[in-house]
């Protein structure tokens, strides 16, 4: 079964690798040799740096904000009417065409960039904390009720541990998502970043940076899913992570 | 008190809009910043007369649904076989889940390259981006069809074809239309985001064209296009979720 798990991802790569391909796409012992030598250059480290210093903050912004007022919502009824037809009205947009006007608000430099992530970030954790809430089970809390113990700390013993597997599952789409926006706003406006370092590759036509940048995003995308999801496991221990 | 609170969604809406009026009309802000709410509309009243702009929601939407509806079909397929057959969920289960959470926007301007710079390299992007939540939720779905319902079936001597047909894609059906609803605000997002980086044409393009030449009221009416078209296609897939699975109705309060 491990042969078969492995096989289709071998052949895969074996094909690739023995085809003739135009110069757009490099073979994978292409792409891992200009990978290897790009390890040594300071420049890729300024943009890998430049790029978490972006998504990062935004993806702690969003989260934050999204599990904080998503909670709020779930629990307090006058809340929940105020704020949640919004939240979900604007839910199916593309946070992204916000961008520019962000730009125009808050500048050009990674101030806008951080708060579309954050914004990008927010709602996935909202909505699942929202939902985390709602989904307590009433006879837990009639439990704790009867047991005399006090609404605050019902909320921490009981509602929030319920809704935290909503809201890591949450987290991992939203990390996912702040690398995709980050990814998106550089390439759309930077002066430095991976977004920045492919489109000036594409443009200069320097095919080996393109893939450079390329296996980098994709090293750190699926290397900050393995944290949440180790995060995840670690701090929720009772509950068999999805 | 129960008066008040009918009105409570409103307050934040409400609120948001009187303080951009205000911004708008103090004079402390340049219009370029804040633009009043009567010149953001007058924009939007313009967009929808004029016939170019029609055409861009057009192209925009005819991407998006395009790489959309290729990434269900063969979405659909994968995860359904994936999920019956034990062999091919070991051959091409790895290949997704290990690149789940690897951002794909960032093959675009290799795509550009394979494909061209217009349409088609979006709508590969808009498919690949759609094909992963459709494949993961059918498969997840297939795979998990209630056994007794199957043992029934296979006793009263149904074919496999039937069994198929019958049992295993109405059990799927709640699923596969889970996966649409996450893959058609990814298709919008998608569509925008490339236009917004590479194109001519295209909703994205015309938000990127109006920011370039400082008409912010135009921006917002083109943002507002966008949003009520992102708004719209997912009320359209939970319209037809709900025709088609009756007999399980949405579990969400507001959605």
């Amino acid at each position: 079964m491990a042969f078969a798990k492995a096989s289709l991802l071998i052949a895969v790569l074996l094909v690739w690798q023995l085809a003739r391909l135009p110069d757009y796409i490099l073979s994978p012992l292409e792409i891992v040799r200009h990978f290897v030598q790009a390890l040594g250059t300071a420049e890729l480290y300024e943009n890998i740096w430049a790029s978490l210093a972006r998504s990062l903050p935004g993806f702690a912004i969003g989260s934050f904000l999204g599990a904080a007022l998503g909670l709020a919502a779930g629990t307090a009824r006058w809340f929940d009417r105020m704020l949640s037809p919004a939240v979900f009205l604007t839910y199916p947009v593309p946070k992204i065409v916000m961008l520019p006007i962000f730009m125009i608000w808050f500048g050009i430099g990674d101030l806008s960039k951080v708060l579309i992530i954050a914004l990008a970030c927010f709602y996935p954790v909202f909505i699942n904390a929202y939902y985390g809430v709602r989904q307590t089970r009433t006879i837990l809390v009639w439990s704790a009720l009867n047991m005399g113990a006090t609404p605050a700390r019902i909320f921490r013993r009981v509602v929030l541990p319920s809704a935290a597997p909503m809201i890591f599952a949450a987290m991992r789409v939203s990390l996912a998502l702040s690398f995709i926006v980050m990814f998106a706003a550089e390439m759309i406006n930077a002066r430095s970043g991976l977004g920045h370092m492919i489109r000036t590759a594409e443009n200069s036509l320097r095919f080996d940076l393109m893939y450079v940048s390329l296996v980098t995003i994709a090293i750190l995308g699926y290397a900050g899913d393995r944290l949440v999801r180790l995060a995840h496991s670690r701090l929720l221990a009772w509950q068999q992570p999805a | 008190m129960r008066f008040f609170q009918r009105f409570l969604p409103f307050v934040l809406v409400g609120a948001a809009l009187v303080i951009w009026e205000t911004a708008a009309r103090s004079g402390m802000w340049s219009p370029l910043l804040f633009p009043s709410l009567g010149k953001i509309f007058r924009e939007l009243g313009l967009f929808f007369t004029k016939t170019e702009m029609l055409l861009e929601i057009q192209v925009s939407l005819e991407r998006a649904l395009g790489g959309f509806a290729l990434a269900a079909l063969m979405g659909i397929l994968l995860g359904i076989v994936m999920g019956r057959s034990r062999f091919v969920a070991a051959l091409l289960d790895p290949l997704f889940s290990g690149t789940y959470a690897v951002p794909k926007l960032a093959l675009f301007p290799i795509f550009i390259f394979v494909f061209g710079i217009g349409s088609l390299s979006k709508v590969a992007l808009v498919f690949l981006e759609c094909l992963y939540p459709i494949v993961i939720m059918t498969y997840a779905g297939a795979r998990d069809v209630n056994r007794a319902l199957l043992w029934s079936a296979q006793n009263m001597g149904a074919s496999r074809a039937a069994i198929l047909r019958r049992v295993v894609i109405p059990a799927t059906t709640p699923f596969i239309f889970a996966g649409f609803r996450v893959a058609v605000p990814v298709a919008m997002i998608v569509v925008v985001i490339t236009e917004m980086v590479a194109s001519a044409d295209g909703l994205g393009y015309q938000v990127i064209y109006a920011m370039s030449s400082l008409k912010t009221d135009r921006m917002l009416a083109v943002v507002i296009v966008i949003a009520a078209l992102g708004y719209a296609l997912d009320k359209a897939v939970v319209l037809l979720r709900d025709r088609l699975i009756y007999w399980e109705k949405l579990d969400t309060y507001y959605v």
